[in-house]
């Protein structure tokens, strides 16, 4: 669940970061919830420890997971605010794709309509 | 903490090292990459204290290595010489690195044969050469030192040897600060394994950085802009490479994404695209910028 890709032009610690927000938003990670400590996420991934506890300083600065000592890293409450977020950048780049393939503006809204209505 | 302060390490007429300075933090993994020749082993060998160097100063933890059994016993160095135990059995081995090293593990080392299965009363010079290594890998890692050369890492080992080291470089990184240091020309298993890399190139060290930070510093764009733009308009903006197709722009800019989008976008382009390099192609441009011709170097 915490794949990353090695190859990938993204730092590791970044990919790892937004995995994990992902997990998040997608609600298979939810408020409360234990995360996998650094040293069996390093191991499963295969990379280095101090890789994967630069992208857990960044999820508790962000104040996305939190830490207790001794215990382990759990998932904070995440505001609804930044589930919102996630779905309008989601919109934006459907809209982008489609503007792209050659779709037009009028259709796209012609579209938002219709599914507006059907809800 | 490993520090090399302007060595220097000639062999008759050949300068192997020509003033290194480097300083490698505690608990870090730590990649020496770098074409054949160009100084990864003659560092590894100056750090356990196999070579003395010519000029300079080589310190582990402050004191220096070459012929100091206190700072040689924190160090540990798995490379393919080191197999010069022909007529010993791998229980020999064991003992003659156990007398040598104060905190050798025999729990480690059962732990790790019991995986791999050795024979411990074959004579090592009768193994081949993947089991040797082995041999070597799993003494080096019950050996328990603070720092832990490879040279040619993970070469030679096959893929189940591969996770089961990387597993115990982890633990061992967590649970007493390991510093290991690897050399190999392979960018993929330095980019895996390390946080830190330093490039050596004859004898000298072309830079030396934290890997995170090399991502993402230099960009490849692809843009359509309305005018003809020259490599000069760019002025603000790092480039490094600039070459135009008909209506397409290509550039190679240094720099994080959203400065160079942000310049680009003045420009009012009707595409742009905007890549971050590979961490290959960056360590080409980044030698390319300093003068070096990189044919020829893997």
């Amino acid at each position: 669940m915490y794949n990353i890709d090695l190859q990938s032009r993204t730092p590791i610690y970044e990919q790892l970061y937004k995995k994990i927000i992902e997990l998040i938003l997608k609600r298979e990670l939810m408020p409360g919830d234990k995360l996998p400590s650094v040293r069996e996420l390093a191991k499963e991934l295969g990379v280095n420890p101090n890789t994967v506890s630069k992208a857990f300083q960044l999820l508790e600065r962000d104040k996305v997971i939190y830490s207790l000592a001794g215990r382990g890293s759990f998932v904070s409450n995440v505001s609804p605010d930044m589930v919102k977020e996630s779905d309008l950048a989601d919109f934006d780049k459907a809209v982008a794709e489609a503007l792209n393939a050659g779709i037009s503006r009028s259709e796209l809204k012609e579209r938002i309509d219709k599914g507006v209505e059907i809800q | 903490m490993i520090e090399l302060k302007n060595v220097k390490m000639s062999f008759e007429d050949f300068n192997a090292l020509d003033g290194v300075d480097l300083t490698i933090e505690s608990g870090t993994a730590f990649g020496l990459l770098g074409s054949n020749g160009a100084g990864k082993s003659t560092i590894l060998r100056l750090l356990s204290g196999v070579y003395k160097q010519t000029e300079g100063d080589v310190l582990i933890d402050g004191e220096p290595v070459y012929d100091n059994v206190s700072a040689k016993q924190k160090v540990f160095f798995i490379n393919d010489e080191t197999v010069q135990f022909g007529s010993m059995t791998l229980n020999d081995m064991r003992a003659y690195y156990k007398g040598f090293y104060p905190n050798f593990s025999d729990e480690i080392f059962d732990k790790l044969n019991g995986i791999i299965k050795l024979p411990e009363k074959k004579r090592i010079d009768k193994f081949s050469k993947g089991m040797k290594r082995q041999a070597i890998v799993i003494t080096g890692l019950a050996s328990c030192t603070d720092y832990l050369l490879l040279d040619e890492a993970f070469d030679g080992l096959d893929p189940t040897m591969r996770i089961i080291v990387k597993r115990m470089l982890v633990d061992a990184m967590l649970d007493r600060k390991l510093t290991v240091i690897i050399s190999s020309h392979n960018l993929k298993e330095i980019n895996e394994v390390c946080d830190t890399a330093a490039l050596l190139h004859q004898g000298k060290l072309l830079f030396n950085r934290d890997l995170d930070s090399v991502k993402g510093s230099i960009h490849k764009i692809q843009a359509a802009f309305p005018e003809q733009y020259t490599e000069e308009d760019f002025e603000p903006l790092s480039v490094l490479h600039f070459e135009r197709n008909q209506s397409i722009t290509y550039l190679i800019i240094k720099g994080d994404e959203e400065t160079i989008r942000t310049e680009l976008e003045k420009k009012q382009p009707k595409v742009l695209d905007v890549i971050p390099l590979t961490l290959e192609e960056i360590f080409i441009y980044e030698m390319e910028g300093m003068g070096y011709d990189c044919n020829g170097i893997d």
